[in-house]
């Protein structure tokens, strides 16, 4: 009965092995030097090690450090902005104020936080996933991560900048789209505006670099025998993100120039009294912002296709639809922009084509949401931190997808657009989606950057407080919205129902930030207390952890050799290599 | 002179073949691109604050960029790192796989042949050319004209069509056979494609799985969601005849992809040689059985 027997991935492994291993087959490890000298070095040596680095994985780190301060950043804001609206007619902070929160927290957390962690697991993990002992452009790469860390900078010395030096305007209040035409001089006097058009413009350069980095390295740096039909599904994942940066940045600089062509030299892109038009921005934002949400939600997926797995103790369930996918979603995430602009009037024919474009990429999201459902169907499924968090984000993203499709019918999206129904949509994809997915990377990838464990103990605490808090949040967010609160005001009054939703949304956030105070104890204290880990803690199967935890300077003494899509299950087992059933 | 592709990509190629004993040989840590990326960054910064922190960032910028060139020109600098060579074994922190109860070689009792995708598009075509019939009979037999079907078909693409009467719908519209046929195409096409690529997972018996369960789950697909994709097809759409002419694409389809030669699965690789070649037939259970 062939066909009852379609478990060529499955791994069946039982209990914990007593003593002897399996398989002997020697890897060739090199001692690291950094870690070992590092202790003994004075700081200013360690300092201008990293500021000078062009070590991938330093580089890496350095991204993902510099995101989660900005994580934070934005997290302070959007806690003001909660505290704010928790209770209606509040004064807590002046509208002016809530103004630049809202803008500052949009921007800070796509632009500063959201790309450049993704950017940091890229750097981090493509290089080692494939086998090779750097990025392509290892300087081009130091480069990017500077300029996209001046640029957060630049954006945030708004506050003191903006009205210290021309009095006039604090930091950026035009909201994260900055739509036309509030960002014309004339409704938006002084440098706030320009605080965030520069910046993006210049974070932009960096995005663009690592994108060049991670998509030459994927092309051109694999080890022998890693064909593209076997490189690890992140790595596909980041080089399809990578085309996507190329082609996305590209408008969304276009814009910020012509905006600044506007604002500084007074010409009428956007000026829709001296013939220019409004719309045009919309486009060119969208055109930019829909296909970007698909380049941060990819990496999230990429996670999950290492995750799901390795705690299924099974190989990813079709692979090669798995890689049809993600290039799908690419491709088609790039034709849906304009539903973001239902409400300006595109006619029928143009609403018609956006709903169904929206719709259709669907097909290839449910694909993978099967795909990673069928892996852990009947796999001896471990729940450790990382597991439980890929689990919240299998639930939570299923369900902000659905919202999406809810969103994506143009009708429906006359009533909710602009609402808090968008806002709670896209948190769920955002927080409930890609936030958990980091969040299990982390617990994942701590013991191979630092080769220390996290411990699990506050993982779960972690995992729990921040599920509660999520879901206080964010579900409830959804009600004040289909009621008709409009996204971005200040406050409201307390006859129209929404107080007790806004109330509980608050509350969320007290659980939220108690999870992520777990979270960062638990980086911090593990890096000095936590279980030595060892090169492979979680019995995995990607190249990454046939290496030291924290991997030599140069990743592989010897650069590897692969065969199968799962290098270390057919070191592991010999005897029942997968190579035997790959082409 | 060398070029950077060749200090990057290709060179850390060639580096894998040197002795790990030696060395590994990697860039030098440079302040450059730091100092590059602080120059650009305060050029622009200039423009919302004073036009002497630009100037500052263009000195830096231009000097960064003659010590980056030089860092590369005329040859790139390097550093060989030590490695110390000490043998880490793979191991799986795990007992021995346990294995189905089946037999030990569950996995070679995977499928070694299947149908191709380009199966199901084929039966797709057929299919699609062989329910036009009972289409057009239905047209005949209700309306006396063979265009009702077609228009009603091609009313989906067309709003202003919604109102009009069984008569105009009678007539023949070059406008709605070209829609007509073009939506028969496409979605006749994809269809095929859909099962094409069910195939594998369902290889067995594909006339009746084509033929009477796809038509089923489809109909009741299309039942739910007709309203919105084609109020005015779903108004007048005769259900019964429409189970018809499905079935007779699904039978066709199935019947066309019954015919077609299967293609081999990776698994065929992992059989021994003698069995690829022919010779040997001692794995009887991994042929598959179904047709
Ligand atoms: C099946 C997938 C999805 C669908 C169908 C979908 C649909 C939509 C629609 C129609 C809107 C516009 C609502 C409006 O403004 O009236 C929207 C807004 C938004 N979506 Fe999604 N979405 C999907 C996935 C995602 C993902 C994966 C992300 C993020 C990673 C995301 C992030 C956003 C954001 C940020 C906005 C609001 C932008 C703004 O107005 O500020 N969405 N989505
Ligand atoms: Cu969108």
């Amino acid at each position: 009965m062939p066909f009852e027997n379609f478990d060529l991935t499955r791994d069946y492994l039982t209990h914990p092995r007593e003593k002897t291993p399996v398989s002997t087959i020697p890897a060739v490890k090199g001692v690291d030097e950094t870690q070992a000298t590092q202790h003994a070095r004075l700081p200013a040596g360690v300092i201008h090690e990293w500021l000078t680095t062009v070590d991938h994985k330093k580089i890496g780190i350095m991204y993902i450090v510099y995101a989660l301060i900005f994580l934070v950043i934005g997290g302070i804001e959007a806690t003001l902005m909660r505290i704010q609206l928790a209770v209606p007619n509040n004064h807590f902070v002046s509208p002016q104020v809530y103004n630049r929160l809202f803008t500052m927290h949009g921007t800070t957390m796509i632009f500063f936080v959201a790309m450049p962690i993704m950017f940091g697991f890229g750097n981090y993990m493509v290089p080692i996933m494939i086998g090779a002992r750097d990025m392509a452009f290892p300087r081009l790469n130091a480069f990017s991560f500077w300029v996209s860390a001046f640029a957060g900078v630049l954006l945030y010395f708004s506050y003191l900048g903006g009205s210290g030096l021309y009095a006039a305007g604090s930091a950026p209040d035009v909201g994260w789209f900055a739509y036309a035409p509030l960002t014309a001089k004339v409704f938006s006097p002084g440098h706030s505006t320009d605080y965030w058009t520069l910046s993006i413009l210049l974070s932009g350069v960096g995005s663009i670099g690592t994108a060049l980095n991670i998509v030459t390295t994927t092309l051109c740096m694999r080890c022998p025998g890693m064909k593209l039909s076997r490189m690890p599904l992140l790595v596909w994942i980041y080089l399809v993100m990578g085309g996507l940066v190329f082609v996305t940045i590209s408008p969304l600089t276009a814009a910020q120039i012509m905006l600044t062509l506007d604002r500084y030299l007074g010409a009428h892109f956007f000026d829709t009294q001296a013939g220019g038009s409004a719309v045009l921005w919309m486009h060119f934002f969208w055109i930019f912002g829909h296909p970007e949400v698909y380049v941060l939600i990819l990496p999230a997926f990429a996670f999950m296709n290492e995750i799901v797995p390795v705690f299924s103790r099974k190989a990813i369930f079709g692979y090669p639809a798995m890689v049809a996918a993600s290039v799908c979603i690419g491709f088609i995430s790039l034709s849906v922009w304009a539903h973001h602009m239902f409400t300006v009037g595109l006619g029928a024919a143009g609403n018609t084509f956006f709903v169904f474009a929206t719709m259709v990429i669907s097909v290839p999201t449910g694909i993978k949401i099967f795909n990673w459902l069928a892996t852990i169907w009947g796999g001896r499924v471990v729940f450790a931190t990382p597991m439980l968090f890929a689990a919240g984000f299998l639930f939570q993203f299923l369900i902000a997808g659905l919202t999406g499709i809810i969103l994506a019918v143009a009708p429906f999206d006359w009533q909710l657009h602009n609402t808090y129904f968008v806002v709670a949509h896209f948190h769920y994809v955002i927080v409930g989606g890609i936030l958990f997915a980091l969040f299990a990377s982390f617990y994942y990838w701590y013991p191979k950057m630092t080769g220390r464990m996290m411990s699990e103990k506050l993982g779960k605490w972690h995992f729990v407080l921040f599920i509660i808090g999520f879901h206080l949040t964010f579900d409830f967010m959804h009600i004040p919205g289909l009621l008709g609160m409009p996204r971005q005001i200040y406050t409201y009054e307390a006859d129209r129902g929404w107080g007790t939703w806004n109330l509980i949304a608050s509350i969320g956030v007290i659980f939220q930030i108690a999870g992520v105070l777990c979270f960062v104890y638990n980086l911090v204290s593990s890096y000095y207390r936590g279980k030595v880990a060892g090169p492979d803690p979680w019995d995995a199967w990607t190249l990454e952890w046939s290496t030291s935890s924290p991997p030599p300077e140069y990743n592989f003494a010897v650069l590897p050799t692969v065969r199968s899509r799962r290098p270390l299950w057919d070191l592991k087992h010999p005897e029942d290599p997968d190579s035997d059933y790959e082409i | 002179m060398r070029d950077r592709e060749l200090t990057t990509g290709q060179e850390a190629r060639s580096r894998s073949s040197t002795d790990a004993a030696e060395g590994v040989v990697l860039p030098v840590p440079t302040v450059w691109p730091l100092v590059l990326a602080l120059g650009v960054s305060l050029m622009i910064a200039g423009m919302v604050t004073h036009w002497v922190i630009s100037a500052l960032g263009a000195i830096l910028a231009v000097r960064s960029a003659v010590g980056w060139f030089f860092e590369v020109l005329p040859h790139e600098h390097h550093v060989t790192v030590p490695t110390a060579v000490e043998v880490i074994p793979v191991v799986s922190t795990r007992e021995t796989r346990a294995h189905l109860p089946v037999d030990e070689r569950h996995r070679k009792l995977l499928p070694i042949e299947t149908f191709s995708i380009g199966a199901g598009v084929k039966g797709g075509i057929v299919g699609g050319i062989a329910m036009i019939v009972p289409a057009a009979v239905f047209s005949l037999v209700r309306f006396h004209s063979l265009w009702y079907a077609t228009n009603l078909l091609a009313a989906g693409g067309f709003v202003s069509w919604a109102g009009q009467s069984n008569e105009f719908l009678s007539q023949f519209h070059a406008l709605g056979l070209l829609a007509a046929f073009g939506i028969h195409t496409l979605t006749s096409l994809l269809v095929g494609l859909l099962y094409g690529a069910m195939l594998p997972m369902f290889p067995r018996w594909p006339i009746l799985t084509a033929g009477f369960i796809a038509p089923f789950l489809w109909t009741g697909l299309l039942h739910s969601a007709l309203a919105v994709i084609s109020p005015i097809l779903n108004e007048r759409i005769d259900w019964p005849w429409f189970v018809i002419s499905q079935i007779a694409f699904g039978l066709v389809c199935g019947f066309v992809v019954n015919l077609q030669v299967k293609v081999r699965t990776a698994q065929f690789q992992a059989l021994p040689f003698s069995v690829r070649a022919g010779l040997h037939g001692d794995l009887q259970e991994t042929e598959d059985e179904g047709q």
